[in-house]
């Protein structure tokens, strides 16, 4: 795994945090498959990890994912998250707010609709 | 009668002593020929007066009287002894001084021209040897090579002093490569802790966990640093090298990743340009070194700001303290440390390490650096990093990703782990670890895909392979000038093939849309399979999860992209009882 020296980059994860371990906005705004959104376009001079946090998620992105394009740490990722969405960059949407259980489509209906395209 | 048999020994007597004290001093043969000359002279003299007083004696007994004849003749006889005694003596004296004068002379004249062969001994001699001696020669050499020295003495004392010289220069020699070695070895074991804790950092989810991991990460930077500065000072290869240029946010923050104090440091910089990867470390050092220095002479609460500046004959960066201000002295002593050309590490009291590893390391990459008053109250230094060191970033890393991921250029290859997307080097290390890491994964589900989830796995490495993010064209692939695809760096031929292969394969629709369908599904269950048991592999499902994506929005219709993730992470049952069915 290690070929020390090289092929790796030299800032270091508490530099990337300036130092923090926990997100202030907790672990709950921000689980692994919250959806994130970036409500602005990086601009200069902003920490490259926050603007490709608001380039990867024009599209709704989960953390999770983010984790893994950037490459760093779910933990890391959310208090990068954190920083951004306290300076209202970025919007989260919680998947499970969404699928309250009388919101969402009966299981046999979509069973239905399944067999119906099968079908087609 | 009596008067020849009373003056020649004085003659003799006085002659000889002359002679013989004057032989210490003259050489051998020039004492005889003056000693010689001043015994005929006073013989001369000898014989000349005895004749003048014998005939004046003579004449004065023939001209007196019968009776005082006899008196006479004593008396003229006296007087006439007399005279030749003082005579002789006068003339012995007058001679033996001419040569001694002459002698003297000679002496202060060889004395003269030895202490000029001393003088150049001391002056030219011994200096040429020693610095031959210095500069590596051995003893045999430096004496072989020194200019001839003028006496037995002086060659002995040479010999000496090469012995005794050498033997210092080889036990300095030996005390330099020890500490050289020393630091060198804490300096990869530094290096591979680094990584170690990144990756520990990476499969460690819990953040109190975290947090002592970042910290012993610090700490190890920090042991790091001073490993480096050791190895600095003591002549060694400094201890990492880094294969590309790195950009200069990286290297701000891995400059003050190295100090104690580095939540003071705010960083001023939207320079986009990076470091050569061979002075990277160099500058990293020398700014960790300076933002130390700056950090430790302020107080505990103020910030040290660095700024870059790109200006015409490279790029300027700025540390600047609110701390003392350095009085005239000072900022000369520091320039002075900085410049200081003596490889010496007497000079250096243990404390004041830094500015002398700033001055190798500067010297090294031709760097300047230079002081002034901050407008902070403090110090501010200034860094030029010539333009031969400065490029920009690399081009093929930004240039296929702008719309979504232009900046993981820096963040890309960060990951360590071999199941990251985008790790750049050993392709056939990567794409194997991954492959195994992730089917244990996401279990039994994942068996039962039997082929189209392998292609999109490859797919989806591929991509992020080729740093192209979640782009809805389909991967980057590279040709060569001969038309050819082409192989990037670490990537292997089978890899190619594949990527070449898939664009007719989505090209063509129904297969294409099939796999597209297959492939959202498979994204369904790795979500499903995932999420209630993220915690323990993170990392891997993370990376599995952003392949998936990446290949169904590779294959599928551009719109779907942002909806992609929507059904796959709102419900984990739905999407099992979908799976379920499909199944059957």
């Amino acid at each position: 795994m290690t070929r020390p020296g090289r092929d790796e980059d030299p800032d270091r994860l508490y530099t990337v945090t300036g130092g923090r371990s926990r997100s202030t906005t907790g672990a709950e705004t921000f689980d692994l498959v919250t959806l994130v959104v970036s409500e602005s376009a990086p601009v200069r001079g902003m920490q490259s990890e926050h603007a490709a946090i608001l380039r990867i998620c024009r599209f709704p992105t989960a953390v999770v994912e983010l984790a893994a394009d950037l490459g760093l740490p779910v933990s890391v990722v959310r208090i990068l998250l954190g920083d951004l969405l306290a300076q209202g960059k970025i919007t989260a949407r919680h998947p499970r707010r969404a699928q309250t259980a009388d919101a969402l489509p009966d299981p046999d209906i979509l069973k239905q609709v399944l067999v119906g395209l099968r079908n087609i | 009668m009596t008067s020849p048999e009373i003056s020649p020994p004085p003659a003799a007597g006085t002659g000889r002593p002359a002679a013989g004290t004057a032989q210490p001093v003259t050489g051998t043969t020039r004492p005889a020929t003056t000693g010689g000359g001043t015994a005929t002279g006073t013989a001369l003299a000898l014989l000349v007066s005895v004749v003048v007083a014998s005939v004046a004696t003579l004449a004065a007994v023939q001209a007196g009287d019968e009776s005082a004849r006899t008196a006479i003749a004593w008396g003229a006889g006296a007087a006439g002894a007399v005279l030749c005694a003082a005579v002789t003596v006068a003339a012995h004296a007058r001679l033996t001084n001419r040569s001694l004068r002459a002698a003297l002379a000679a002496g202060n004249a060889r004395a003269a021209e030895r202490e000029a062969a001393d003088n150049h001994f001391a002056d030219a001699t011994v200096p040429t040897v020693v610095e031959r001696l210095r500069n590596g020669g051995s003893a045999e050499t430096a004496l072989a090579e020194a200019p001839p020295v003028a006496s037995e003495a002086q060659r002995r004392v040479l010999v000496t002093l090469a012995r005794e010289v050498h033997k210092g220069e080889n036990m300095r020699a030996a005390a330099m490569s020890a500490c050289a070695n020393a630091a060198g070895r804490v300096q990869a074991l530094a290096t591979s802790m680094a990584a170690d804790l990144r990756e520990m950092e990476h499969r460690h989810a819990d953040e109190d966990v975290l947090a002592d991991l970042l910290q012993l990460d610090h700490r190890n930077a920090q042991m790091g640093r001073i490993a480096d500065s050791i190895a600095v000072l003591t002549g060694a290869r400094s201890g990492r090298r880094w294969a590309k240029p790195i950009v200069m946010e990286s290297i701000l923050r891995g400059a003050m990743g190295r100090i104690g104090g580095y939540q003071r440091v705010r960083l001023h910089s939207t320079s986009e340009v990076a470091v050569a990867g061979h002075a990277a470390e160099g500058v990293m050092h020398l700014l960790a070194e300076l933002m130390d220095n700056a950090a430790n002479f302020s107080p505990p609460t103020s910030e040290v700001h660095v700024y870059v500046e790109e200006v015409a004959a490279g790029v300027v960066i700025t540390v600047e303290d609110g701390g003392l201000v350095m009085g005239e002295v000072a900022l000369r002593r520091a320039e002075q440390a900085v410049l200081g050309e003596h490889g010496d590490l007497t000079a250096l009291s243990g404390t004041r390490l830094g500015l002398a590893v700033v001055g190798r390391l500067a010297r090294k990459h031709g760097l300047s650096v230079s002081f002034r008053p901050s407008a902070h109250g403090g110090t501010g230094v200034l860094v030029r990093i010539p333009r031969e060191l400065i490029t920009e970033a690399r081009h093929e890393e930004r240039a296929p990703a702008p719309p979504p991921a232009a900046g993981p250029a820096p963040s890309s290859p960060r990951a360590p782990l071999g199941a990251a997307p985008g790790t750049p080097p050993p392709a056939a290390e990567r794409t194997r670890p991954a492959a195994d890491h992730s089917r244990p994964d996401t279990g039994p589900p994942r068996q039962a895909e039997p082929v189209g989830t392998a292609q999109h796995d490859a797919q989806g490495h591929e991509q992020a392979e080729s740093g192209g993010y979640a782009t809805a064209a389909p991967p980057p692939q590279q040709f060569g000038e001969s038309g050819l695809p082409k192989r990037r760096r670490g990537q292997t031929l089978a890899a190619v093939a594949r990527a070449s292969a898939t664009p007719s394969r989505t090209a063509d629709s129904p297969h294409g849309s099939r796999s597209g369908a297959d492939g959202r599904a498979d994204d369904d269950r790795a979500a499903d399979g995932r999420a209630p048991a993220a915690s323990p592999k993170k990392r891997p499902s993370g990376a599995r999860f952003g392949d998936f994506r990446r290949a169904v929005q590779g294959a599928g219709d551009p719109e779907e992209t942002g909806q992609t993730p929507l059904p796959s992470a709102s419900s984990p049952t739905r999407s099992s009882s979908l799976s379920e069915d499909d199944t059957e």
